[in-house]
């Protein structure tokens, strides 16, 4: 298990997670796709954690795993809430429903998550009363109260949904999320939809909200620079594995992975001198396909640095310096 | 040598809530050989000039006025039979964002870039012109025996840049070409048009709203708001010593590794079909004067190679 800033304050802990999808087959052996594959991970108290990998690497599996959205194949997740420690894989019926309070998630797309055709009060207003809250001037309070935590102007609230602009959209999920002040918020892609001139602003709520108020974020990303501007901690990830897990800072600097270093070499710069040279990624071809996972060390057919052991033997994640964990046989 | 050439360019779509100028009096110049980046928020009017240059600008959108010169003929003026035989895809092709997925999922790559070698009357061996075209774009050939469901989002944009390439356009309009794929692949599509620029001499027009992918390609670059350029320069000077508010507060909204502060842009995009008067950025800007909220700036030549709209110049 992988200690959190520190782990009294850990909200949750997802420990030995697994989780595979079967697709089963005519007369031959079901195909399994390993999505997430024995992850674990703490998030504390206020703590941003970004987790960051490229498409089919199993980030948003990881996230809709940890707030019980994905069943899991194995393994646990556990929230604590006050004294109080919940198994989230586990729970069902009312209490998993009393769990949507507490465990959040923001989608990617503000263009499909919230109904084009509700007024933006109502979309505030219906999760408010399923949940119970039905006194009426409860619920207008709370709903000023997010609308102004996000920067909304209240004079939107009788909109409609399809007449407000992307970032005002996805304003409006940030708002939903927080009526119930969540514990934990899975941010999925967040801001990938967003103008830039627009990410900074959500990025800074988000990191806003984390600070004033302990909630704690799982910031799902395929930018490093974003999740560098966001998070604590960065938490890369291929194929279904967490493959290095350090400080923001840290990983940054000195990245361990050969796939964190690829990752970071291909994130852009602003550096006008570049534009007659070809840059150089030190990794080869794609991803593979989810169902096709390489033996050994996932990501050796890519690796500039492959050796026989990495072939055969997945290597584990290790403490290279506190609290930078690689997992990688050049360590 | 300029290539293409767009003056005072006005397109205009009709709506209920009134006209909406997705142009208003934009002109851009390509040289031969150059990579020219256009950026922009969404709703700019970035992928609107894509289509006028191409041809493309269907009801409610009308092209009030203005020119686009392709070698000195203005391509608004041919018919549209005859634009489609001498110009789409022999001399101006085009890169979508979603063009991986503009595949015919029942054909093979192979058949469908063979096709459009066919239509436009290709003279060689089409077999072996698909194959050099595979290889151009850095796919392996049997890729061309493949169905689109078969490769991955970047082999499948590589795969239409191959076909947008068929045959010899010299010039590219690629609208976020990247947006959809990872950064790995990101990287190799950018050096891809890097080297279709050196070894074929192919100018492109790059527009995207990742600055900080453009600066790392373009020659020149033109930003655009609200339906007008704000600011136009070289590379160098745009993203060094950028001058227009809106610029500035673009290139401070770009997230970078090398530091965890991040500010956007306050405020949004006015509705096109409701500007303010005066400069269009006013609404936004945090130098904002008197004379921004009555008065239009123009575009102004500040120094060498760099043109800003402000009235702060």
């Amino acid at each position: 298990m992988l200690p959190a800033g520190s782990i009294s304050e850990s909200v949750i802990s997802i420990n030995d997670l697994k989780v595979h999808f079967e697709k089963k087959k005519l007369l031959a052996q079901p195909s399994v796709v390993r999505a997430v594959d024995k992850v674990d991970l703490e998030i504390a108290r206020g703590e941003i954690v970004g987790l960051v990998g490229e498409s089919g690497s199993g980030k948003t599996t990881l996230g809709r795993a940890a707030i019980g959205l994905q069943k899991a194949t194995s393994g646990k997740v556990f929230f604590a809430k006050g004294e109080r420690t919940i198994d989230v894989t586990a729970s069902k019926g009312r209490e998993w429903r009393k769990l949507r309070r507490d465990l959040q998630i923001i989608f990617q797309d503000p263009f499909s998550s919230i109904d084009p055709n509700m007024r933006v009060y109502d979309a505030l207003r219906i999760p408010l009363q399923s949940q119970g809250v039905k006194n009426k001037e409860e619920v207008e309070n709370k709903i000023l109260s997010v609308f102004q935590e996000v920067g909304l102007p209240p004079d939107i609230l009788s909109n409609f949904v399809f007449q407000l602009s992307g970032g005002q959209r996805q304003r409006v999920s940030i708002a939903r999320v927080l009526l119930f002040s969540p514990s934990f918020v899975v941010a999925d892609e967040a801001v990938s939809m967003l103008d830039v001139s627009l990410k900074g602003d959500i990025l800074n709520i988000l990191k806003k909200i984390a600070s004033n108020y302990g909630v704690a974020f799982l910031f799902i990303t395929h930018e490093m620079a974003v999740a560098k501007v966001i998070a604590d901690r960065i938490a890369v990830m291929y194929l279904g594995k967490i493959v290095e897990l350090a400080p923001s800072v840290e990983i940054v600097s000195k990245p361990l992975h050969p796939y964190t270093q690829a990752l970071l070499q291909a994130s852009p710069t602003i550096d006008p001198s570049q534009k007659d040279q070809i840059r150089t990624v030190n990794i080869r071809g794609e991803i593979p396909a989810a169902y096709a996972h390489p033996p050994g060390c996932k990501f050796h057919p890519r690796c500039p640095f492959v050796m026989d052991k990495c072939r055969e033997n997945f290597p584990p994640l290790k403490e290279i310096e506190r609290g930078h964990y690689v997992s990688c046989w050049l360590y | 040598m300029m290539i293409v050439s767009v003056k005072h360019l006005r397109v205009y779509f009709s709506s209920p809530r009134g006209q909406v100028k997705a142009l208003d009096d934009v002109s851009l110049d390509i040289n031969k050989g150059e990579i020219v980046g256009l950026a922009g928020e969404s709703g700019c009017g970035k992928s609107t000039l894509a289509l006028a240059i191409s041809r493309l600008i269907y009801p409610p959108g009308r092209v009030m006025g203005g020119s686009v010169e392709f070698d000195g003929n203005d391509i608004l003026k041919l018919g549209k039979e005859e634009f489609r035989k001498a110009y789409r895809w022999k001399k101006i092709s085009m890169v979508f964002q979603g063009s991986m997925n503009g595949f015919t999922p029942v054909f093979t790559i192979g058949d469908q870039i063979r096709e459009v070698l066919e239509i436009h009357g290709y003279g060689g061996d089409p077999k072996a012109r698909t194959e050099e075209l595979l290889r151009m774009v850095e796919l392996d050939p049997v890729v061309g025996d493949r169905f689109p469901h078969e490769l991955s989002g970047g082999q499948k944009q590589r795969a239409f840049i191959a076909m947008a390439l068929a045959v010899e356009p010299p010039f590219l309009i690629a609208d976020e070409p990247t947006t959809a794929l990872d950064v790995v692949t990101q990287v190799s599509i950018m050096n891809l048009l890097k080297k279709l620029r050196r070894e074929h001499q192919i100018s492109i027009l790059l527009i995207t709203h990742d600055l900080a992918l453009l600066s790392e390609i373009v020659d020149r670059v033109y930003i655009l708001y609200a339906g007008k350029i704000a600011e136009s320069g070289t590379a160098k000077e745009i993203f060094q010593e950028p001058k227009h508010p809106y610029t500035k507060g673009l290139i401070a909204s770009i997230p970078m590794l090398k530091s965890s502060r991040i500010e956007g842009i306050p405020g949004f995009m006015p509705d096109l079909a409701n500007l303010p008067p005066g400069c269009k950025f006013s609404t936004r800007c945090p130098y904002v004067m008197e004379v921004c909220k009555k008065d239009e700036p123009r575009l102004y030549n500040v120094k060498e190679g760099q043109d800003v709209a402000c009235w702060l110049y």
